[in-house]
């Protein structure tokens, strides 16, 4: 199983009190695939249910964001592969 | 400095870390000011958010700390503005060049005269300074001693910059006891003689709050890397380099970031780390007759700087002289104790 890369990038390194940080963090792993599944059910006469699709995530990832600061991170945005944080100053 | 952390972890326990640093709670930039000829500017800064000053002394001068009839300079010193004293190899140009002898603590020194020529621009008088060869043969300790037996006397701190402008000096090559230097050169052995120069006061017992920096312009690429190796940088508190609009398209983000992009792009860590003393900012009038309007757009320019990340700005002394003459002065002087009282400065 490969191991995941991950970079993290502020929206700059000095901060007045009370601005507002961005945090982008960029993330993957070759191991995860999301999976799309379509269920279908045949009864014995041949009749057909309407298809049912889920979502499956092998090797999902889990994203943690510590500061030793003890300032908290919201998460703004994640589309699996980019995720943004914004905490204050 | 804090540390934000981010962790990826997959369902295998495989973990892989990245992390940023951050700094909250920067200190406000200290504005500051020279007057021209070195005069006391005490009046002009009365009243102002005026915390730091840039000087200037040759070496070669008997007066160094504080200066010759410049007391002032102890009670500005005293109140808490943050000096800047450039000390140069250059001699003024007093009419007595030769050797100098005289007494330090007890101690018997005789410096021959500089024989180094510098910022030779053709068709102009080239300054006399002493050499970098004659600092690393010695020659020149008599004048380092004299200076920081005055320097001990004063009663506070100061940051000593080495030379005002390395690449003026060197632009046009460099001769020494009748070898001519080319500007590489004379950089790689400027920075002998800073080492040199840094070594003897280092060694010495120094007032508290003592720093040093290294003096340059900032108007070349190459140059500036070469005044600033990371072995240099690592004896070295501040980074330095002037800013002056001379164009009506030079505006104060493009005149203070240009030297400062250099470091982010060519320097090392180190000198990435160091804080900046700007020790000569200035509009020219010529070119941008309004300086007020200029002037009042440079508190956002430093502030845009530092939030930037990078080298901070930490100093910036307006040059009320030469290409920073304010013209009228009353104006001027209005609007930098405008800008001055304007965030990055409180």
């Amino acid at each position: 199983m490969a191991t995941p890369t991950v970079t993290a990038a502020l929206n700059g390194s000095v901060f007045a009190p009370g601005q507002q940080m961005l945090l982008t963090v960029t993330y993957a792993d070759a191991d995860t695939q999301v999976l799309t599944l379509t269920l279908v059910i045949t009864d014995a006469r041949g009749n057909k249910s309407a298809p049912v699709e889920a979502i499956a995530v092998i090797d999902p990832l889990t994203l943690t964001v510590t500061d030793d600061s003890g300032r908290v991170w919201a998460r703004v945005s994640d589309n699996g592969a980019v995720a943004v944080y914004r905490s204050v100053a | 400095m804090s540390r934000v952390t981010v962790q990826v972890r997959d369902a295998g326990g495989h973990v892989a870390t990245a992390s940023a640093d951050y700094v909250v709670g920067l200190q406000p930039v200290l504005g500051g000011y020279y007057l021209s000829g070195g005069a006391d500017p005490t009046a002009d800064m009365a009243g102002g958010n005026f915390r730091s000053l840039t000087q200037y002394r040759s070496f070669a001068d008997g007066y160094i700390f504080p200066g010759y009839n410049r007391p002032w300079l102890i009670t500005l010193g005293q109140s808490g503005i943050q000096m800047n004293m450039v000390l140069e190899l250059k001699h003024y140009g007093a009419p007595n060049d030769g050797p100098q002898s005289f007494t330090v603590d007890g101690t018997s020194y005789t410096v021959p005269g500089p024989t180094m020529t510098i910022q030779q621009r053709p068709g102009t008088t080239w300054p006399k300074a002493y050499g970098y060869g004659q600092v690393l043969a010695h020659q020149c300790d008599g004048l380092f001693a004299r200076a920081l037996a005055q320097y001990r006397t004063l009663g506070f701190g100061v940051n000593i910059q080495i030379a005002s402008e390395f690449d003026t000096d060197h632009e046009f090559g460099t001769t020494e006891a009748g070898v001519a230097y080319t500007w590489a050169q004379s950089d790689a052995r400027a920075v002998q003689a800073v080492n040199y120069i840094l070594s003897w006061f280092k060694a010495r017992t120094l007032p508290a709050a003592t720093t040093f920096s290294v003096g340059i312009a900032g108007f070349n690429r190459e140059c500036f890397q070469r005044i600033h190796p990371e072995p240099l940088m690592a004896r070295l508190d501040f980074l330095q380099w002037n800013a002056y609009a001379t164009n009506a398209n030079h505006t104060a983000l493009s005149q203070f970031r240009r030297a400062k992009d250099w470091t982010v792009a060519d320097l090392g860590p180190i000198a990435r780390s160091r804080p900046v003393i700007i020790a000569e900012w200035g509009v020219r009038a010529a070119e941008i007759p309004n300086q007020a309007a200029w002037i009042a757009t440079v508190p956002s320019a430093i502030g845009r700087l530092n939030a930037e990340g990078g080298p901070l700005i930490a100093r910036t002394n307006y040059f009320n002289s030469g290409w920073g003459t304010l013209t009228p002065k009353a104006t001027g002087l209005a609007a930098l104790r405008a800008a001055y009282a304007t965030p990055p400065y409180v």
